[in-house]
């Protein structure tokens, strides 16, 4: 059998990409950048970004990797403005729909786990105002 | 284009109201210090050096997008996976805390099963060439990928190992996954199950701390078993937590190293291709 063995560096794509939130910042960057060219914009002056509770994002640190990314970028003079959605889930067993501030919340009412999540996982790009 | 700024000059590029609604109830602004009014013609401060110059009227629009963020992710590891079926190709994403023993496993799987299957690997690690070079000698082609400060493998970096591994048909192609417990769970990389390795050497509350990684694996396999007379090790109660997060969860204890519970998890790799 032929050996196939070589080494790919993906330094070029993930030279800010020590946390987890970095990667997705510059992927916010990106898209912003995709979206803005097909509508022709100049420039960005808001993005709207909706961070759920149980989305597995820091929204804190997500915000700082994203202050510190968009030098350079179309979002240099965005205005980020970052929507925290707070977790939602209803129980399996009783239906009591009540607010989940982690995935491994138990019902209040029965103490049943895992319910299931009715909200707060989103992670998207609400909206961008451009010029 | 002003050149302090950047901002633009020209014909159609104008006032920006900056005048942002703060509803600071439920939202978190990150705002730049650069946002200033702009009048149509004024004097203002961008990174502390004053400046005039003209702004006319503005075309601002919002798009709506609602777009997920790692969309585009998603979108590639969705032509990974349509790649990988169309030659029929088991593809498993293994994920687990670093030194859990997910190579030892895989030169394990492949010296066991390299004359009856055809096996490749896409190595992940941050730096070296070690893991690939372990894969080499038991026999299967080993692609490595650096992620150099890089925290997981995404979909991109697996489309272009792609590219260079001829992958046959038919055979298995192991994804071994950075060392991490977080990251690499919110990344699809197009792979046909996800296996999530823990060893006895670590926490049995791991599935709790990581819920995102364990519900978003098919299969669980508890390696190390040969140390369990030595350890604190509870495997019924890793296995009642981790299936709290995701009852449909599958079990395998092995020992890489003695070989123990290794048929199991052949037999299970077998299955996913009938």
């Amino acid at each position: 059998m032929s050996i196939h063995y070589q080494a790919i560096s993906c330094r070029e794509f993930a030279k800010f990409d020590f946390m987890h939130e970095f990667s997705l910042a510059i992927e916010v960057i990106n898209l912003s950048q995709r979206e803005a060219a097909k509508s022709n914009a100049r420039e960005i002056q808001e993005i709207t970004i909706e961070v759920g509770d149980l989305s597995g994002v820091e929204a804190d640190a997500f915000g700082s990797a994203l202050d510190l990314l968009v030098k350079d970028s179309i979002l240099n003079h965005a205005n980020v403005k970052i929507i925290r959605t707070p977790g939602k889930g209803i129980c399996k067993a009783c239906n009591l729909e009540f607010e989940m501030n982690h995935r491994m919340a138990a019902c209040p009412q029965c103490r049943c786990f895992p319910s299931q999540i009715n909200g707060g996982d989103e992670f998207r790009v609400v909206s961008l105002l451009v010029e | 284009m002003c050149e302090t700024c950047g901002c633009s000059e020209s014909g159609e590029f104008k006032i920006h109201d900056l005048q942002h609604k703060h509803d600071h109830d439920d939202h978190h602004h990150y705002d730049h210090d650069q946002h200033h009014d702009h009048q149509p013609e004024h004097a203002h401060e961008h990174n502390g050096v004053w400046h005039t110059h003209s702004h006319d009227q503005t075309q601002q629009k919002v798009i709506n997008l609602n777009m997920n963020i790692l969309s585009n992710n998603n979108r590639l590891a969705q032509l990974n996976r349509r790649f990988l079926e169309g030659r029929k190709v088991l593809c498993l994403n293994l994920v687990s805390s670093p030194g859990s023993g997910k190579t030892s496993i895989l030169e394990k799987t492949i010296q066991a099963l390299i004359p009856i299957r055809k096996i490749a690997v896409i190595e992940g690690d941050q730096q070296t060439l070690l893991d690939a070079e372990r894969i080499e000698k038991s026999g299967a082609p080993a692609i490595q990928i650096n992620t150099g400060s890089g925290c997981h493998l995404d979909a991109r970096m697996i489309e272009s190992a792609l590219e260079k591994l001829e992958i046959e048909a038919n055979s298995i192609l192991f994804i071994e996954n950075v060392g991490n417990l977080v990251c690499p769970a919110m990344f699809d990389l197009g792979e046909t199950k996800r296996v999530v390795v823990i060893s006895v050497t670590e926490g049995e509350d791991k599935p709790l701390k990581y819920p995102y990684m364990f519900q978003s694996s098919q299969l669980c396999l508890i390696n190390k078993s040969d140390l369990l007379p030595y350890v604190d090790f509870n495997t019924e109660k890793t296995i009642e937590y981790a299936r709290s997060v995701n009852p449909n969860m599958e079990f395998i204890i092995v020992s890489a190293k003695t070989g123990e519970g290794m048929d199991l998890w052949y037999e299970w790799l077998a299955r996913q291709t009938k």
